[in-house]
């Protein structure tokens, strides 16, 4: 399953909205996600890829991710923008 | 002052969380003490509990509300719905924002707690669940019970151990008796039964392996329990203008320290608390019937509380009749004292003097009239309910028929 998917998945069933309606341009506020809904997104998905996500609640949309090639700004607002997080981390941790 | 009137009781029992059941079972002495079952064993010697097993979260909450609630505020917080719907309360906007909320528990959300520790240092994971200090916290119960509810007045919750259900009703009574406020929710509960908390439990030496067999001679020790107990209390005149039931008048309310033994408990400082709440109610000893005792089935309770009582009721402890409903419910700790002061109010509706259960032997130390194993019919005009706390912290409510 394309992480993206699995990502749906895991917003659906944490704000208990069908999953079709969620497009990767699908902005989580738009959905009615409150701060406690997002961090519950966010340990659903660490759990189900491994990862760490560095989102922190008063810290905005605004991730800063670190792989071996540095660090870098993403935006952390969208299905999609989550969906790009989850990949850079999954690949971050992924041996070469 | 105010007088102070208990017009509705909810319960989430290990004898059923409706009240007809609840109070059936304590007069039949029927036990709801049995086999330890829902949490991993294979560390525990102790092999039986006084357990909730009729409720089904799902059945009282939303998905999304009960992955709020560890289970010690599910108890709180569905005995506070059957307490408002008891008492036939529509809560409206300007009642609410008077109205208190006060909740004993001895150790906030102790399930949640050993679920989080397990995951940490048993499976090395990496992350707890997002909502697990929410969950945990003292103050969730009574915070979800604000919640759910809509109370917006004075709102905390009281620990003191075995005593805070009753800590917490009687702070409660006092507030409604000055006028601070119309109307109040009340109560105690806990969720104790983890294995973590179970195996400190053990570790003290004082848990019964068999049953509960308060102030009898063949006592093993006492019995882990859990649940809830919640009161609507408010001014008489508040429930007679809105043609409120009423179960029992809240007379008087005692506290002690022992300033002693961090678990003995001292018969001084337990007699100074029911004496202080006799004061409180101004109520003679002579005119007491009937007392619900702590009766925790432990030697060093049972005796202590004999002669606590003897010290307090003087010649008049001979007339008293005393139960625990201990045999039957288990020790709930900070939910004891409200479980057990809804037997003392039902028993002053009733009229009837739930027994002592699992008694089977006199003890010479025990000689007071412990209402064995049978319930009575008996005039009850004024009741009272002591709770005896680790830390040496009492404190007693004394009960008036309604």
């Amino acid at each position: 399953m394309a992480i993206i998917d699995d990502v749906r998945t895991i917003i659906s069933q944490s704000l208990k909205i069908p999953v079709e309606r969620l497009t990767p341009e699908t902005r989580l506020d738009e959905l009615g996600a409150e701060s406690l809904d997002v961090i519950e997104i966010v340990f659903g998905l660490e759990e189900k890829f491994d990862i760490s996500i560095p989102f922190k609640a008063n810290e905005g949309t605004r991730l800063t991710v670190t792989d071996k090639s540095g660090s870098e700004e993403m935006e952390f607002s969208t299905v999609g923008d989550l969906a790009g997080v989850v990949k850079k981390l999954i690949e971050a941790k992924a041996p070469r | 002052m105010n007088c102070v009137v208990i017009t509705g009781i909810g319960v989430v029992s290990p004898i059923g969380s409706a009240r007809d059941k609840f109070w059936s079972a304590l007069v039949e002495a029927r036990s709801g003490i049995g086999p330890l079952s829902g949490i991993p064993t294979e560390l525990l010697s102790t092999r039986i509990a006084a357990q909730v097993r009729d409720f089904d979260p799902s059945q009282h909450f939303e998905p999304k509300q009960e992955s709020l609630l560890d289970r010690f505020a599910q108890f709180a917080v569905v005995a506070a719905r059957s307490a408002v719907q008891d008492a036939q309360l529509e809560l409206s906007e300007d009642m609410a924002l008077d109205a208190a909320a006060i909740v004993g528990n001895s150790a906030g959300g102790q399930t949640s707690l050993d679920d989080g520790y397990y995951k940490v240092y048993g499976q090395r994971s990496p992350r707890l669940h997002p909502l697990t200090i929410p969950r945990l916290m003292s103050n969730a119960a009574v915070s979800q019970v604000s919640m759910d509810l809509g109370i917006k007045g004075p709102t905390y919750t009281i620990a003191s151990a075995c005593a805070s259900g009753t800590h917490a009703i009687g702070q409660a009574f006092h507030m409604v008796r000055s006028g601070q406020v119309p109307i109040a929710l009340t109560g105690g509960t806990e969720a104790c039964l983890s294995v973590g908390t179970i195996k400190g439990w053990e570790a003290l030496r004082v848990l019964s392996a068999d049953t509960c067999r308060p102030f009898s001679k063949t006592r093993t020790g006492l019995v882990l329990g859990e649940g809830a107990a919640m009161f609507v209390l408010e001014t008489r005149e508040h429930a007679m203008a809105r043609g409120a039931p009423i179960y029992a008048e809240v007379l008087g309310f005692g506290m002690s320290a022992d300033a002693n033994d961090i678990t003995a408990m001292d018969p001084d400082g337990a007699a100074r608390a029911m004496r202080s709440a006799l004061i409180d109610g101004r109520v003679n000893p002579e005119d007491v019937d009937y007392v619900n005792a702590h009766g925790t089935g432990t030697a060093l309770n049972d005796k202590g509380e004999t002669a606590a009582l003897r010290k307090a009721f003087g010649a008049n402890a001979e007339h008293l009749a005393v139960s625990s409903s201990k045999g039957v419910l288990g020790h709930s700790l900070g939910a004891a004292g409200a479980l057990e002061l809804a037997a003392t109010a039902l028993a002053l509706h009733h009229q009837i003097v739930p027994p002592t259960a699992n008694f089977e032997e006199a003890d010479p130390d025990c000689d007071l009239d412990y209402v064995p194993n049978t319930a009575r019919n008996a005039p009850i005009e004024k009741a009272m309910s002591s709770s005896f706390a680790f830390g040496g912290l009492n404190a007693v409510l004394v009960l008036g028929r309604a």
